[in-house]
């Protein structure tokens, strides 16, 4: 029975082994010597009675054995026996362990490297108290088939008091700003939010105070909190920095509180962080009051749930709240339109679209890591082969079956737990330079580091990798039979049919997992080279944007460019003074949105066409942004129809717009001119129709737009288009220089070339590209390995089978021919088999692809076209030198 | 010796540890060969057992806490490893010895019984 007592001794045996072992030592001499003494005194010879005390004892060897095995835990010394005789037997054959290895590393490295990431951007839940009711809430037009249109004030507020699911709900208006007062004039992200935004998050400050339901008020409070990046940016990290005063849009605001680093607003922004928030009640000034219901201006709201309540519960009380309230309200919620709020958890929000990409790299990553294991198992069939006469003499001497499977495992085990600390280890020291190789506009990138949960993958994964290669060759391998493997007779131990055909399967499932993977890397790279192709509906080349931000201030009588006479003259001398600059050709301007692939929170506005009957019920939604009379013309867009905006369509003139081709074709059956289209209030006639500009994304169909001329609307977030010999570098000080001469409270931001801003907004793809192409060529390099393995090894045992058939008078073809067949065989199985699950495997993609279908014929083609190429030459190289034997050579061997 | 296997008796798992416990309150502290010369006088040669496999009862004694084991030298000026009783092996000893004799009482009646 055995005591707790006596499970404690044994583990204080098991420590103090080599101590218990020494002092058995002396008690089987000292008995030894008693026995001994015995048999003297009853009249032996000292020799005789040496003999005879032996005899009496029995095996020496069996009671130790017995009294280690009574005294500790066995599988425990045995594991570490098994490791020591491993180490040495790995120590012996090193170039076999540092392949063994350096493989290992790489498909455990990769995986841990990938996991790492998805376990922080997906898995790891947000940090903020109870994440999981955390919601987003959209309005959605359905019958205009829009989404996301933003919220009217109204709409707010009956979400807040009368939808009663929500403990808390907050307005999130993503704003740019022109922060003063501080180093120097920046443009910064600001979010204009509610007094609860914090409160509902659960957030705490680290410096000061946050604003919350007392500080409630009409319009903007004065209090504003800070985020610690824009703390010591602008104010190096002042300690004493509560109370400062700063301007931002020319209004002034007081600092009450600021964030710590890794506060982050769990949404997407404009541009880069948000670093000030403010908070209003969004009823006064700068919002139209009172507010409107059918006045959507508010981009978006996130609220938490009440404890108990499910999305799913909250999603209906909110489908009957709209539904009651377009009963209500029947002028504001036309039937046709079909609106109604659409709620999703704050998680999906921020991360839904880059999971099918993280979630396709984790399972090539994973696929890799099997073809790693596979060429393993491969390679230590390859070695127990040689290894059959030492097992023979182990299972002859008295080892079990199980105890040599054991013995191989730890083997195996041992590899791969070396191979993953590697893994770790390079990836420790190089996860600066990782993280950099990271698209940056990856969500949550910053939450990316290692933790527990990351190491105990990496062991897992190690562990579960060295049994997965090892079992399949222990089981061969212990299969000895030492009667027939000690024998002389069995020439270098070759190995059974049975081994040889194991590993050909093995080899052939290499081909089919990386045919997969080139599947996956191949339709990415179509795609990849697609979006290069596509016409983007401007010139790239030697095109720089600038661009500006006008202040907005929340006192209409301290906005100097309230007046949109100001605003044109402010327009036209920036274009005057910027045409001045060395190398600058040509130069337009844009008004909000008009600088393509930029990502804009509210990106459609609803819309009527007059002449069109029942015009108001059908809403219906467009892209807006303006330009100025050269901007399509800077930009290389094609005219289709009608003409550019001049410089007489000001003011003065009549409104007059230009639509995108899209447009023309999905609202006016392709004929545009001369019809009118109602925006904000205004109608405005249609004198033109543009190609389509992908502002969108490379990989984005061009959405429906309107244009107006810059000098009719008002707009604050503009920019310059500047094409010439431009030198780039000190461009952004020459337009600042030249934008602050004309006011100083500009901030000029976003310097880039259009070059730039293209390769930028194809990062995400070109990295799971990347990566895909490498997870590609590595299976590419196992699986010729794998190949070439094998090919060499069938050669080599029938090299006196080809010396005979030449000395028959088979000709160098002939052999040749015969000695590729196998490998053509495993090819062609490998291909079949992995085409297959290729097709299955890549509907996965159908999410990332662009302008290729899964089934892609060039893919179809390319891939096994390139690993027939790739396995016959790995098939090819040891087949010649089957020819080149010279057969007597052979045969006397 | 497989010649006269048949005589000996097959010491039952367990009942080495008793016979040990027993011997040793009996004798006083004694080596691992004492013991082993003092089971086969007893038993007159009846229980003759390689010596080697006393050493797991002694183990499992040991580790029990109902014997403690000291190096000492024997009247010859030997060395040897003394083993010797506990006060909870006395105690041990008295419950198994109880329950052995409940069960072998059982067994003989169980026996006579067919």
């Amino acid at each position: 029975m055995p005591s707790i007592r006596r499970v404690i001794a044994k583990f204080g045996n098991f420590f103090r082994r080599s101590r218990a072992d020494q002092d058995l030592d002396r008690e089987v001499s000292a008995h030894l010597t008693l026995l001994e003494d015995e048999f003297v005194r009853r009249g032996m010879s000292r020799e005789d009675a040496r003999m005879e005390a032996r005899r009496a004892y029995g095996s020496v060897e069996q009671a130790k054995q017995l009294h280690r095995e009574e005294r500790s835990v066995l599988w425990m010394e045995q594991t570490i026996q098994d490791s020591r005789y491993a180490f040495r037997s790995l120590l012996k054959t090193p170039g076999f362990t540092a392949v063994a290895v350096l493989t290992l590393a790489l498909g455990i490295g990769a995986n841990v490297a990938i996991f790492t990431v998805v376990n922080a951007v997906l898995l790891r839940p947000l940090p903020f108290q109870h994440p999981e009711r955390l919601v987003r809430i959209f309005d959605d037009l359905n019958g205009a088939g829009v989404k996301d249109t933003g919220l009217s004030v109204p709409e707010f507020e009956d979400l807040r008091d009368r939808s009663g699911v929500f403990e808390n709900i907050s307005v999130l208006w993503p704003v740019s700003t022109a922060l003063s007062g501080g180093d120097h004039t920046e443009r910064i992200e600001m979010l204009g939010t509610s007094f609860d935004y914090f409160n509902l998050l659960g957030a705490q400050p680290a410096l000061g105070r946050v604003y919350d339901a007392r500080d409630t008020m009409p319009g903007f409070t004065e209090s504003v909190v800070i985020s610690d990046g824009l703390w010591k940016r602008q104010f190096g990290g002042d300690p004493r920095i509560l109370g400062r005063r700063i301007r931002v849009d020319e209004d002034a605001y007081t600092i009450v509180g600021v964030m710590p680093p890794e506060f982050r607003h769990p949404g997407p922004t404009l541009a880069g962080d948000v670093e000030l928030w403010a908070a209003a009640g969004f009823r006064a000034n700068p919002f139209p009051s009172p507010p409107q219901r059918a006045v959507r201006f508010l981009p978006g709201a996130i609220a938490r749930l009440k404890p108990g309540w499910t999305i799913e519960q909250a999603r209906q009380r909110l489908n009957a709240l709209s539904a009651q309230l377009t009963q209500m309200f029947p002028k504001e919620y036309p039937a046709a339109v079909k609106w109604s709020w659409r709620i999703e958890p704050v998680e999906q929000n921020l991360t839904g679209n880059v999971r099918p990409t993280l979630i396709v790299l984790l399972a090539a990553v994973g696929f890799v890591l099997l073809m790693v294991a596979v060429n393993m198992a491969s390679l230590l069939v390859a070695r127990s082969s040689a290894r059959m006469r030492e097992l023979a003499i182990r299972q002859a001497l008295g080892a079990s079956r199980g105890r040599i499977i054991r013995q191989l495992l730890t083997e195996s085990v041992l590899v791969s737990l070396t191979g993953g600390l590697c893994a770790m280890l390079v990836l420790w020291m190089t996860k600066g330079s990782l993280l950099a190789l990271m698209p940056a506009d990856l969500p949550r990138i910053t939450e990316i580091h290692f933790d527990a949960r990351v190491v105990v993958l990496a062991c897992l994964l190690s562990v579960v990798t060295g049994i997965l290669f090892g079992l399949t060759p222990a089981l061969h391998g212990s299969r000895t039979d030492p009667n027939t493997d000690l024998k002389e007779g069995a020439r270098n131990a070759s190995p059974s049919l049975r081994q040889n055909r194991f590993r050909a399967a093995l080899v052939a499932s290499e081909i089919a997992l990386s045919v997969v993977l080139l599947s996956g890397a191949g339709l990415l790279i179509h795609s990849f080279w697609n979006t290069l192709r596509v016409n983007p509906g401007f010139d790239a080349d030697r095109l720089i944007v600038a661009r500006i931000w006008v202040p907005f201030p929340n006192n209409p009588a301290a906005n100097k460019y309230r007046n949109a006479a100001a605003l044109s003259a402010l327009n036209h001398e920036i274009l005057r003074q910027v045409r001045m600059l060395p190398g600058v050709e040509e130069a337009a301007m844009g008004g909000n949105r008009s600088v393509p692939l930029v990502n804009n929170t509210v990106k459609q506005v609803v819309f009527s066409i007059p002449d069109e009957p029942n015009s108001a019920e059908k809403q219906r939604s467009a892209e807006f942004s303006s330009g100025s009379p050269e901007y399509f013309q800077v930009l290389r867009t094609p005219l289709l129809r009608g003409r550019f905006f001049t410089e007489a369509d000001n003011l003065n003139a009549k409104p007059v717009a230009m639509v995108n081709e899209s447009f023309a074709k999905q609202y006016l059956q392709g004929n545009a001119l001369g019809r009118r289209v109602r925006f904000f209030g205004i109608n405005w006639e249609i004198t033109g129709v543009v190609a389509d500009i992908l502002n969108d994304g490379l990989d984005s169909p061009p959405a429906p737009r309107v244009y107006s001329p810059l000098y009719q609307g008002p707009a604050n977030e503009m920019a310059i288009f500047l094409r010439g010999a431009i030198d780039a570098s000190g461009l952004k000080q020459a337009v600042t220089r030249v934008v602050q001469s004309i006011d100083p409270d500009l901030p000029v931001y976003g310097v880039r070339t259009m070059r730039e801003m293209m390769g930028n907004s194809l990062s995400r793809r070109r990295f799971s590209l990347s990566l895909m192409a490498v997870f590609g060529a590595v299976a590419l390099f196992l699986a010729s390995i794998g190949i070439y393995g094998v090919m060499a090894y069938a050669v080599s045992q029938r090299a006196q089978e080809f010396s005979i058939r030449m000395a028959l008078g088979a000709n160098a073809r002939d052999i040749l021919l015969l000695a590729l067949r196998p490998g053509a065989i495993l090819t062609v199985a490998g291909v079949a088999v992995g085409l297959a699950a290729a097709q299955g495997a890549t509907h996965l993609m159908t999410s990332l692809l662009f302008g290729v279908s899964p089934a892609d014929p060039i893919t179809l083609v390319g891939v096994p076209l390139t690993l027939a190429v790739v396995a016959l030459l790995a098939c090819w190289i040891p087949a010649r030198r089957a020819v080149r034997v010279a057969p007597v050579d052979a045969l006397r061997s | 010796m497989p010649s006269d296997a048949k005589s000996r008796i097959q010491v039952l798992q367990g009942t080495l540890d008793l016979i040990v416990l027993r011997t040793l309150a009996n004798m006083g502290p004694q080596h691992a060969y004492g013991i082993a010369a003092r089971l086969e006088q007893i038993s007159e040669d009846l229980l003759k057992l390689n010596q080697g496999t006393l050493y797991p009862a002694l183990v499992r004694l040991e580790q029990q806490g109902w014997i403690k084991a000291k190096w000492d030298t024997t009247e010859n000026g030997r060395e040897a490893k003394y083993y010797a009783i506990t006060k909870s092996g006395t105690k041990a000893l008295g419950e198994e010895t109880q329950r052995w004799r409940q069960m072998s009482g059982l067994v003989e009646k169980l026996l006579g019984a067919s």
